[in-house]
């Protein structure tokens, strides 16, 4: 040390010193001393007005001392304090950054953000996680893409990112494979979600549009711009009805929300568009089943149905798409609807991936765990969301691959992995839902809440059901930043009309 | 180099003997005389050059080496006069007034004197970082310190007194003039320790230390002597002038938290927004756990202090806060107030202790300052009565003192304790490694003055005067 460092440190150390001199004063002049000498401190005005001399003592004691201190410590032997955590680390490695995935690596971080011992990482092919619920809403022009998508890096703070599409998994080195880099783990949780099923449909998946992801939702909203910009240049009324008819196959939830959107988001921007009619547009919602909205009780599938219809959905329900090319879609009533916009909602399969890991499956695909979500024959892996065929083990139904349940999953799925590494007993999942909540057009919604200590659900449909869809997404949307962004632009939008503007030009 | 050093030597030793000369003007027997003030000065500027870095540290630098010199003097003479009769605490109340010279005389001019040329020498290095950040929040800071301090003043009809300052006698210009030296000396907080403030806590502490000081060159000092009163720094004058001594140190408590406060939102909104300056987020994470962490530290110096208050039987007083008599009642409302004060003991001093001796150092500091604010303050208004701040109440609160230096003790230790908890996952990543070094108080700054000044003064003081 310098000279002149070693004498500034000195200086400090002598201070200092000299102010825990009066903290010595309390501790011994004041308390010990006489407890010791007379059963009784000295902390009455009298008795520390007699210790004062003591206290001129004791801060000159602490100066002197604090200022040899360095000096001392420079010739004592250094003892170094290895900081290094005892015994090996312990690996865990998420595969998919959906709702499963990454609720489970902020239920792991919590449980462990403080400890050097457990690394965490989770791998994903997209760097941010998209709040399906609101998708709807991006792709009718509502809310700006980027704000219903939370970045993965930045939601995680203790958690290692690996953005990589997953090609294998070889259990028995324990090791995931993501193209050329290879992961060790200790415990592997699967939550890989799911991707559209087109039952062997290729010409619908060739021709249709996916919805599931922002980029989805984004080509959505640009292809039915398109579809105006181009019907406006037209003097043919049925080419003109072709290009302004939107078809959405599937009429669950993301369907009936789907078409909902596009329905008002067409019908509010046809205003800019002065050649074209409202009567020229027409949103078709296709649905295989007698009533939409399976996941709700009949008479609210009913007020949707209606209100949708009020609004200018038209309705085509027990028929299926069969066929599709790049300006009809063909029914298996043998119907076709001239049109070029066919967005596919119709059906999910879990991630393929897993059909090739050697796991057992169900017929769908999903993966085959216990009530405690570990996979079946591989007790250190943990299956979570829509990959996995999860039964509550309250009920003994499978659960629906919701976020809802899907978030509960990883919560349990995290709280058995901690008990793995502790050697406890791991817990079974059980969950009752609260419900579900549908957006059918604006200011219209349907829900279904399980409240406690009814058995019944509570029902509301109209202006109330979409205050509470609202109130309750916002809540849920993660980050303060997003609700933040999402509150404006909902609020733009109750005094300005929705922009047209379109990011991806698809002429080509 | 030698020509800076010969610069500060001289400019240190010229201050140094006009303060003497001062002094020896204002208080014949209180002081060094010149010559021996100009010798102390230039030990001062030799010994805590390096320490010194612009005027701000000069300042408690130069008190808390004043206070030291009139400590090792002292304690000299008590040796010199071994067998003498005159009792210490007699000797020491007779010794005040060169304290109060040391400091006002010597140790401020010196210290800002060193201050002042180190930074016109090397003024690159010491250059605030933001002046209408120091000027506007230290202003308003000081605009609330005035008016918590304002009450007291208005109570005991002392806003005539000062404006005798400007030869009249009406309470309203006594009140326009107290807030305008408010905002004065508050944005003077604001040029002086901007650099060395980094937290609540520390600011803080920094208010704390400055009230003091302005307490001896206010009420005692200047005040008489513009309004053509006899300056007169007896430990029994001083007595009298005890309640301004507290109402000083809760000003720049005051001072201190605002101005942390404002400083905080003010490098929030044009610094921290740049995108060049963003730093990796911990989600709260740590804001929680640091409360939690002060939570827990607390329970241990909640435990501490609830000893003294059952030896002392204060309890009963503690319960009537909430209407009770009972000691258990008191316990468990003495264990709720320490639970809420060492949370924010957490979310204050969080990155301020480098080591142990300075959270220990810390810890007593943090003790001291709720012994002002909580006897002698908050504690007769909730109990519906009104603050006199007097010597005599402070007297009378003196085992209390011992219970809340011992409770900030054991809340700084534990709370350290479990901060180095968290140092081993720090090193895994290097990115909140990084952070949490460029966050933490560095060796090296003029804190250690500012411990001895409050928790020395602090302590001394209302056992010496009262």
């Amino acid at each position: 040390m310098k000279r002149a460092t070693f004498v500034a440190s000195s200086l400090d150390a002598a201070t200092t010193g000299a102010t825990l001199g009066v903290g010595l004063w309390v501790a011994v002049t004041i308390i010990l001393a006489p407890t010791i000498s007379k059963g009784s401190p000295a902390w009455s005005a009298a008795g520390m007005l007699g210790a004062f001399p003591w206290l001129v003592g004791w801060i000159l004691l602490g100066f002197m001392f604090g200022f040899a201190w360095p000096g001392v410590a420079a010739v004592l032997p250094r003892v170094k304090r290895a900081r290094k955590a005892k015994g090996a680390g312990i690996r865990i490695v998420i595969l998919g950054g959906g709702f499963a995935g990454v609720a489970s690596a902020k239920a792991l971080e919590r449980m462990y953000f403080f400890n050097p011992l457990i690394e965490i990482t989770l791998v994903s092919d997209t760097n941010a996680l998209v709040f399906t619920p609101m998708l709807a809403e991006v792709a009718g022009s509502s809310l700006e893409p980027s704000h219903i998508s939370n970045p993965t890096r930045t939601a995680l703070h203790r958690t290692t990112f690996f953005r990589a599409r997953v090609t294998d998994v070889d259990f028995e080195r324990r090791v995931v494979v993501a193209g050329e880099d290879e992961l060790p783990y200790d415990y592997l949780v699967l939550a890989l979600g799911s991707v559209s099923q087109y039952v062997g449909l290729e010409n619908v998946q060739h021709h249709s549009f996916e919805f599931r992801t922002l980029p989805d939702a984004i080509a959505i909203r640009s292809h039915v711009i398109e579809m105006f910009e181009r019907a406006d240049r037209l003097e043919d009324p049925t080419a003109r009805r072709a290009l302004l008819t939107f078809v959405v196959a599937g009429g669950g939830f993301a369907g009936a929300e789907l078409a909902g959107a596009i329905n008002d988001f067409a019908r509010g921007i046809v205003v800019d568009y002065p050649r074209l009619r409202n009567d020229e547009i027409k949103v078709v919602l296709v649905h295989s089943r007698e009533r939409i909205l399976p996941e709700l009780s009949s008479s609210l599938a009913r007020y949707a149905l209606e209100r949708m219809q009020a609004r200018g959905v038209t309705f085509k329900l027990n028929v299926r798409v069969a066929d599709a090319t790049s300006s009809t879609v063909h029914l298996d009533s043998g119907e076709t609807i001239a049109t070029e916009t066919l967005v596919w909602t119709a059906g999910t399969a879990p991630n393929p991936l897993l059909r090739t890991l050697d796991l057992r499956c169900d017929k769908r695909g999903a993966v085959l765990v216990e009530p405690t979500l570990a996979v079946k024959q591989h007790q250190n892996i943990w299956a979570i969301g829509d990959c996995a065929a999860v039964v509550d083990a309250r009920t003994g139904v499978t659960c629906p691959p919701t976020a809802q349940f899907a978030t509960r999953e990883a919560a349990t799925a995290a709280s058995n992995i901690r008990a793995a590494i502790d050697g406890r007993a791991a817990g079974e999942f059980r969950f009752r839902s609260f419900g579900s909540l549908c957006v059918v057009g604006y200011q219209t919604a349907c829900a279904e809440l399980k409240l406690p200590f009814r058995s019944e659900a509570v029902r509301f449909s109209g202006l109330f059901a979409w205050i509470l869809w609202r109130g309750i997404y916002l809540a849920k949307l993660p980050g303060a930043e997003r609700k933040l962004r999402v509150l404006i632009d909902w609020s733009i939008g109750l005094f300005f009309p929705p922009d047209i503007v379109q990011t991806i030009d698809q002429r080509t | 180099m030698r020509h800076n050093l010969a610069i500060r030597l001289l400019t240190c030793t010229a201050a140094g003997t006009l303060g003497g000369m001062l002094a020896q003007h204002l208080a014949p027997s209180a002081t060094l005389g010149p010559l021996w003030s100009g010798v102390a000065a230039a030990v001062f500027s030799l010994v805590f050059r390096r320490r010194v870095l612009d005027p701000g540290s000069g300042l408690l630098w130069g008190a808390a080496y004043a206070l030291l010199l009139w400590i090792a003097l002292f304690a000299a003479a008590i040796l010199r006069d071994g067998g003498a009769a005159t009792p210490v605490l007699d000797v020491a109340r007779a010794a005040f007034p060169r304290l109060v010279a040391a400091i006002v005389t010597l140790g401020v001019p010196t210290g800002l004197a060193l201050g002042i040329v180190d930074t016109v020498q090397d003024g690159k290095r010491r250059t605030l970082t933001s002046l209408p950040r120091a000027l506007v929040g230290g202003g308003l800071a000081g605009v609330v310190g005035g008016w918590a301090f304002g009450k007291w003043m208005a109570h005991v009809h002392f806003f005539p007194l000062i404006a005798g300052l400007v030869h009249r006698t009406s309470a309203s210009v006594g009140m326009t003039l107290h807030f305008t030296i408010a905002i004065v000396i508050g944005a003077s907080f604001g040029l002086l320790f901007q650099r060395e403030i980094r937290g609540f806590g520390s600011s803080m502490g920094y208010g704390a230390a400055y009230g003091v000081v302005w307490w001896l060159i206010g009420p005692l000092t200047v005040l008489p002597a513009l309004t053509h009163r006899s300056i007169d720094w007896t430990a029994a004058h001083a007595s009298t002038e005890f309640a301004p001594f507290v109402g000083h140190i809760i000003y720049g408590l005051i001072v201190g938290v605002i101005y942390a406060a404002v400083d905080r939102v003010w490098k929030r909104l044009f610094y921290e927004s740049d995108p060049l300056n963003r730093e990796p987020s911990d989600g709260g994470i740590r804001s929680l756990t640091s409360l939690y962490w002060g939570t827990l530290a607390s329970i241990a110096g909640g435990f501490l202090f609830s000893f003294v208050m059952l030896v002392t039987d204060k309890l009963p007083r503690v319960a009537a806060l909430v209407g009770g008599t009972s000691i258990t009642l008191g316990l468990a409302v003495h264990m709720m107030i320490s639970v809420i004060i060492g949370a924010t003991y957490g979310i204050l001093f969080r990155y301020e202790a480098p080591d142990l001796s300075a959270s220990l150092a810390w810890g007593l500091l943090y003790g001291a300052a709720w012994w002002f604010i909580g006897p002698l303050t908050l504690f007769p208004i909730l109990l519906g009565g009104s603050f006199a701040w007097t010597s005599a109440d402070a007297a009378a609160e003196l085992p209390s003192l011992v219970g809340h230096l011992l409770y900030g003790v054991a809340t700084a230790v534990v709370f350290l304790a479990l901060e180095r908890r968290h140092a081993a996952w720090l090193a895994r990543d290097s990115r909140f490694a990084s952070r949490e070094k460029r966050r933490r108080r560095p060796l090296r700054t003029s804190a250690p003055a500012v411990w001895l000044l409050f928790v020395g003064l602090g302590v001394t003081l209302p056992v010496l005067l009262s």
